[in-house]
């Protein structure tokens, strides 16, 4: 520990914590209060409506979700691991193609970059308006290529088995260029020498690309599959502009939203929804985070 | 300077056909690379532009000719599409309030963050790895919307402006990827100018921020397209459309016009437009905080330079 040089003898030992005030207050008020507040209100009946008391009722927010809507929430979990495990294999996927063919560092590239990268500036507001545009039933695009390609009609985002995948594709499309720019820092990284060495021995460009490019990438993949799952884990903004959850896309943050602002408010329900899905952020984030150090090691 | 470029023809002749050899492979070369470049074009600009220039030419529509060949070129090419959705859709005052809500906090953000992290990240106080680690673990608690809605209408934040800009300001977020960033800052620096009589508020302001721009610049670029962006805050917590930002009210826009999509499609370039504009401009500088961030992995801007260099062209 070291001292605050600053002020006179009196004034040194309060200048820290003078410095660190007013954020910590805030931080306490608008962030560390509302997070802890929510596991109490997860075992309340709060409604949110105007002049109701907040009732204690123990566990029944966990007790009615896990006995008669189990179907609901289970419905919610599976949505939200689909969600999940499609955005993460798409994007890293997507994304590695994408920084393999666009990291030269020629004329137009920085271009192109540029334009793989765009999409994510955008609020969902935008995206979700362009996306329900383009796969509009009956005037977009996507039903045009449909009905020509594959024949027959397609509700797209109205049907229940494709939504959700669809959605997947809206996601990718708007994050994969920062996947792609991960990649293209940590392919920079990548000693060329290496590669010069493995085409004298005689390595094709698919045994370079396993045996140096992928190991190598290792920690970069390691960045990219852990910010692509945490941040789709908790995604439900783009959903709400889409489909709102309808049509088998309610994952677990889509659910947590409409209980707690939907038609019929209910916010310790809600808040015991915003806990399933701490629980299961930290399962996954804590198994993925193991998996991924034990990967690299490997490697 | 002339006998210097007719010497090569005069030595030999074998010479001038290696000569000529090489400048057909570079021929070829240029050719297949050309050929890559098409390739890496028509992936960048066919999936990832081509949505939003679909989007520009239906708001250029008109509704009987959108009804009549809804995916085709327009056929009278109009504008009023614009004018009326900006008539409808209040959108100049919306992109005044988006303003607003994405730089007050922005910069409140930054200062606080800033006099957060200065302290902790030289060591001031008896416990300030624990500190740091309180507040880094801090967020992975359970997400805190709910409390924080019915806290809002509470202490009188709820739909209004004021309110709106002390939520926004006082999450708090970001502090710890300042305290790298401070590390690196040498503390001879602190003790020559307390020496001289500096002030403290003084020193954060004159010597440590400027010290600290190009983290700050990431961080504020990165805040500013996040709070402009946030569609989920506003929706909860404005209830009055005169206070609305311009993603809240695209949202409300896009749901009171279903399916008049020329009308939809012009507002929403309407929207976009300033981002856009925005993009181009901030390109460089959104790429290498990506890649730097991220490089480095959870020590986001703190290691950023080296990272940044890297992925300057």
């Amino acid at each position: 520990m070291s001292t605050c040089p600053f002020g006179t003898r009196r004034t040194r030992r309060w200048i820290p914590w003078l410095s660190i005030a007013v954020p910590t207050i805030g931080w306490l008020t608008f962030g560390l209060y509302p997070s802890l507040a929510t596991v109490y209100y997860s075992f309340t009946n709060y409604t949110g409506l105007p002049g109701t008391p907040t009732t204690f009722c123990g566990l029944c927010n966990y007790r009615d979700m896990f006995s008669s809507n189990y179907s609901q929430l289970s419905q919610a979990v599976v949505t939200t691991l689909e969600y999940v495990a499609g955005v993460t294999v798409l994007q890293i996927v997507l994304g590695l193609g994408l920084a393999l063919l666009l990291q030269r560092r020629r004329f137009g590239y920085g271009l192109y970059r540029a334009l793989v990268f765009m999409p994510q500036i955008f609020s969902v507001t935008i995206v979700g308006v362009l996306f329900s545009l383009l796969l509009d039933p009956s005037s977009g695009p996507a039903e045009k290529i449909y009905h020509s390609v594959i024949g027959g009609y397609s509700s797209f985002l109205g049907d229940s088995d494709l939504a959700i995948w669809l959605i997947v594709l809206v996601n990718v499309w708007m994050f994969t260029g920062y996947t792609m720019l991960v990649y293209i820092a940590g392919l920079r990284r990548v000693p060329p020498e290496l590669y010069e060495a493995a085409a004298l021995d005689g390595a094709g460009p698919i045994r370079r690309f396993w045996r140096i490019t992928w190991p190598l990438l290792a920690p970069a993949t390691t960045v990219n599959v852990f910010l692509t799952v945490m941040g789709s884990l908790g995604e439900y903004s783009l959903i709400l502009v889409l489909t709102q959850g309808q049509y088998h896309t309610q994952t677990l943050g889509m659910f947590m939203f409409n209980t707690a602002f939907g038609v019929n408010p209910d916010l310790g329900l809600g808040s015991m929804l915003a806990m399933v899905q701490f629980v299961l952020t930290a399962v996954i984030g804590g198994l993925l985070l193991w998996a991924l150090r034990r990967r690299e090691v490997a490697l | 300077m002339s006998t210097q470029t007719a010497r090569p023809h005069q030595e030999s002749p074998a010479r001038a056909e290696v000569e000529r050899a090489a400048r057909r492979r570079g021929l070829l070369h240029g050719l297949r690379m050309s050929g890559v470049q098409l390739f890496c074009f028509v992936v960048a600009a066919g999936f990832f532009a081509l949505p939003l220039v679909y989007l520009l030419l239906q708001a250029f529509k008109t509704y009987p000719s959108f009804l009549k060949d809804p995916t085709g070129v327009p056929h009278p090419w109009t504008l009023s599409n614009f004018s009326a959705a900006w008539n409808q859709g209040d959108f100049a005052v919306e992109m005044v309030n988006s303003l607003v809500y994405a730089v007050v906090p922005d910069v409140i953000t930054l200062i606080l963050g800033v006099f957060l992290a200065f302290p902790i990240s030289r060591g001031w106080f008896k416990h300030s790895n624990m500190l740091y680690s309180f507040f880094v673990f801090s967020g992975f608690l359970p997400a805190g919307l709910i409390p924080l809605f019915v806290e809002a209408q509470k202490l009188g934040l709820y739909d209004n402006r004021v309110g709106y800009l002390i939520l926004t300001s006082l999450t708090g977020a970001g502090f710890f990827f300042f305290v790298g960033y401070i590390k690196t800052i040498p503390r001879e620096l602190d003790e020559a100018a307390a020496m001289d009589g500096c002030g403290y508020f003084r020193f954060i302001f004159r010597i440590i921020i400027p010290q600290m721009k190009p983290a700050l610049a990431t961080f504020a670029i990165f805040g500013f397209v996040a709070s402009w962006n946030n569609l989920i805050l506003p929706l909860i917590m404005l209830n009055d459309s005169s206070l609305w930002p311009v993603t809240r009210g695209l949202y409300g826009f896009f749901g009171e016009h279903t399916s008049q999509w020329p009308l939809i499609a012009a507002a929403t370039v309407i929207v976009a437009a300033p981002i856009l504009v925005v993009f181009a401009l901030l390109q460089r500088h959104l790429v290498e905080g990506v890649a730097g961030g991220a490089a480095s992995g959870s020590a986001g801007v703190g290691n950023a330079p080296a990272a940044a260099v890297a992925a300057e062209e």
